[in-house]
């Protein structure tokens, strides 16, 4: 069995009398690629910012592999890019490498753009690339401090099909090289492409899990659907 | 301190390819000058010279919150304040970082805003200079201090124009005390007084640590 | 951050909350008992010879100042504690106590000009303390504005808890900066109850307990609002 990376415990978020989660417990085990699905507001997101240490839970406990959460662990990709459009895309990852202290932020640049096949636009600004390639910078840019776990929240939004798919096989490359992935999504296709486990939220808990090894669509999508309407 | 400096090392190299703000800022300041020109009619040289330093930072106030508001907003763009809040570590180098670079940015116009009061009002600068250069850079701490905590909250509010405002100057109000004062002491020529500068001090040690600390919880979701 | 608290513990009304409710009602009887000796005490006091009727304000003017800086003093700490600690309870006390600091604030800026206007002969002069109280008004009216202009959610809490926070802050600064650049002050020092001339000691010291009480009703009943309001699902709001 993998060590545990991620442990949630009785994660809840709650402000006045709005509940966003009402207490989550997820493991996540290295390596391992995980999908959090759910309808809008299910509190995917939520879910996915307090993983990544931007919000702080109401209660309840987070723990990274074993010790205290720690935001240098955990990579961050969104579906805003989070670049400076100013920056070169170099000038962008050394800025994100300081960011994290690392020793030598410049060849940890150069190392990830080849990685990414944006060596020869190493040097434009960010601003003028494509939705494409500005996904491929900001997941250069979340993998900068070598994180073992990457966070991916929306990731597909406003990419077109090509687009798409070369972000899922870059995943799952990223995936086989040993990187935990966490993935929030309503499309369920691009989920069951990716993800070993799935959990299923419904109004800010955890309606399902989907614990099956090979995790097709079709089958997915009988969980979601049996998931959303087995309380209504 | 790295994260601080990387901040601000951003900040200078976006401003400089850019350059929106400082020109936005200047343009801003220079059309004050000619506000007050209307503002104040047929007022006599002496007159002017002893009201310039309250209409210099009269044009300072402004002009700052413009450049703070902008400074923040740029943060917005692609969500790269959640960027900044996903490093490790105490999120108040943040803070530093970009109240650093927001203080270069404002000097340098204030800078530029003095020279061009000096020409308008023929008031004559040059013997003043090292005492008002001194009153101006720490009265500036405090309001980039205080300013970019605020800015901070404003800019992911709504009304981000009005609030900014609103928020910061009535907090401004020790800051104005110490350096109008110490300003005007500086303009007629006389030493500027020590309590101004203590003020000042005190005020901008306050805003510093206040933000430094607050900063972690602004930057939170 | 506590790990096993209950909802009940967490959620409004808090236990701190249920109780104020009781706190309230008690002090509601002693209020009413007192406003009546104190509009007694303040119809009977003596005219003053020198300013007239006007001099009367004095037993309002002075209670109110307390009862707006003690409101912003509530409204910081409170704040403090909400950021430290994560007691929304203790935000709900800070809307209420800023709300409520800033009513008296503006009563004291209504009644101060009034008086000024029989005595000094203007309606408002730059002395110091009321430059600082006008500052200070300002302070709270941007911290309700803050609350207001972005609604309801827990950052709008957490920045208005920041800004209270500078606001208390600012409080010792301004007074820093008087004392710097020396009091060019009309406004009278703080009354001793000495310095009051005979019959006009009763009536002021029944207006700092009548009007102590009264910010103190007011905050109660303010926070209970808001606290109820929470509970029933429209979240906190500082309209």
């Amino acid at each position: 069995m993998k060590s545990p990376l991620l442990t949630l415990r009785g994660i809840e978020k709650r402000y006045a009398s709005v509940k966003a989660l009402g207490g989550i417990d997820l493991e996540l085990r290295a390596g391992e690629s995980l999908a959090i699905l759910g309808p809008n507001g299910a509190g995917k997101s939520t879910l996915l910012r307090i993983m990544a240490g931007l919000a702080h839970p109401t209660s309840g406990t987070l723990e990274f592999a074993g010790g205290k959460h720690d935001r240098g662990q955990i990579g961050y990709l969104g579906h805003s890019t989070l670049l400076y459009p100013e920056l070169s895309a170099r000038e962008n990852l050394i800025f994100t490498g300081r960011l994290y202290r690392l020793d030598d932020p410049a060849a940890r640049a150069d190392q990830l753009l080849a990685e990414e096949g944006l060596a020869e636009v190493a040097d434009r600004r960010a601003g003028g690339f494509s939705r494409g390639m500005a996904q491929r910078l900001s997941i250069a840019r979340a993998r900068v401090h070598a994180p073992s776990l990457l966070l991916l929240d929306e990731p597909y939004t406003g990419l077109d099909e090509p687009a798409a798919r070369r972000l899922t096989s870059r995943l799952q490359s990223l995936s086989t090289e040993g990187h935990a992935l966490a993935l929030v999504t309503h499309e369920i296709s691009r989920a069951a492409l990716l993800a070993e486990r799935a959990v299923i939220l419904k109004a800010g808990s955890v309606a399902d899990r989907v614990e099956n090894e090979a995790l097709d669509e079709a089958g997915l999508a009988r969980a979601y659907a049996r998931a959303l309407e087995g309380e209504a | 301190m790295n994260v601080a400096l990387a901040i601000l090392w951003k900040d200078l190299v976006s401003e400089w390819r850019a350059r929106d703000r400082v020109v936005a800022m200047l343009i801003f300041s220079i059309l004050m000058a000619v506000v007050f020109h209307f503002a104040l009619p047929g007022s006599r040289p002496e007159e002017l010279q002893a009201l310039t330093p309250g209409l210099l930072w009269t044009a300072y106030i402004f002009a700052a919150l413009l450049g703070l508001n902008r400074s923040l907003a740029l943060e917005l763009d692609n969500d790269a304040l959640a960027g900044l809040a996903l490093a490790p570590g105490n999120r108040g180098w943040i803070f530093l970082g970009k109240a650093t670079a927001n203080w270069i940015l404002i000097s340098l116009v204030q800078a530029i805003t003095a020279l061009i009061f000096a020409i308008f009002y023929g008031v004559d600068l040059v013997p003043a200079l090292p005492g008002l250069a001194l009153v101006v850079g720490l009265g500036t701490v405090g309001i980039c201090a205080a300013g970019t905590l605020l800015a901070t909250m404003a800019v992911r509010t709504g009304f981000r124009e009005v609030l900014l405002p609103v928020l910061l100057l009535p907090a401004l109000f020790p800051v104005l005390a110490g350096a109008v004062e110490g300003s005007l002491a500086a303009v007629q020529g006389g030493s500027i007084p020590f309590e101004s500068l203590q003020l000042l001090i005190v005020v901008d040690g306050v805003y510093l640590v206040v933000a430094f600390l607050g900063f972690d919880y602004v930057l939170d979701e | 951050m506590s790990k096993n608290s209950s909802h009940s513990e967490l959620g409004p009304p808090s236990a701190l909350e249920r109780r104020v409710s009781t706190w309230r009602r008690t002090l509601g009887i002693v209020l009413a008992l007192c406003s009546i000796a104190y509009g007694w005490a303040v119809i009977t006091a003596p005219i003053d010879s020198m300013q007239g009727i006007i001099q009367k304000i004095l037993y309002v003017h002075p209670p109110l100042a307390y009862g707006a800086y003690l409101g912003f003093v509530i409204t910081g700490i409170a704040g403090m504690i909400f950021l430290g600690r994560g007691r929304e309870d203790m935000d709900r006390l800070a809307i209420a106590s800023a709300e409520v600091g800033v009513i008296f604030c503006t009563l004291m800026l209504i009644t101060g000009p009034i008086w000024a206007r029989g005595t000094w002969g203007v309606w408002w002069s730059w002395d110091a303390r009321l430059t600082v109280t006008l500052l200070l008004w300002f302070v709270y009216l941007a911290y309700l504005l803050l609350r207001s202009f972005s609604g309801p959610s827990p950052r709008t809490a957490r920045f208005a808890a920041i800004y209270g926070v500078l606001g208390l802050v600012l409080i010792p600064l301004n007074y820093y900066v008087i004392e710097i650049f020396g009091s060019r002050s009309m406004h009278p020092e703080n009354l001793q109850g000495g310095s009051l001339g005979d019959g006009m000691g009763l009536p002021f010291l029944l207006g700092n307990i009548t009007l102590g009480l009264a910010f103190l009703y007011l905050v109660f009943l303010r926070w209970e609002v808001e606290s109820q309001r929470t509970a029933a699902g429209e979240g906190s709001s500082a309209r």
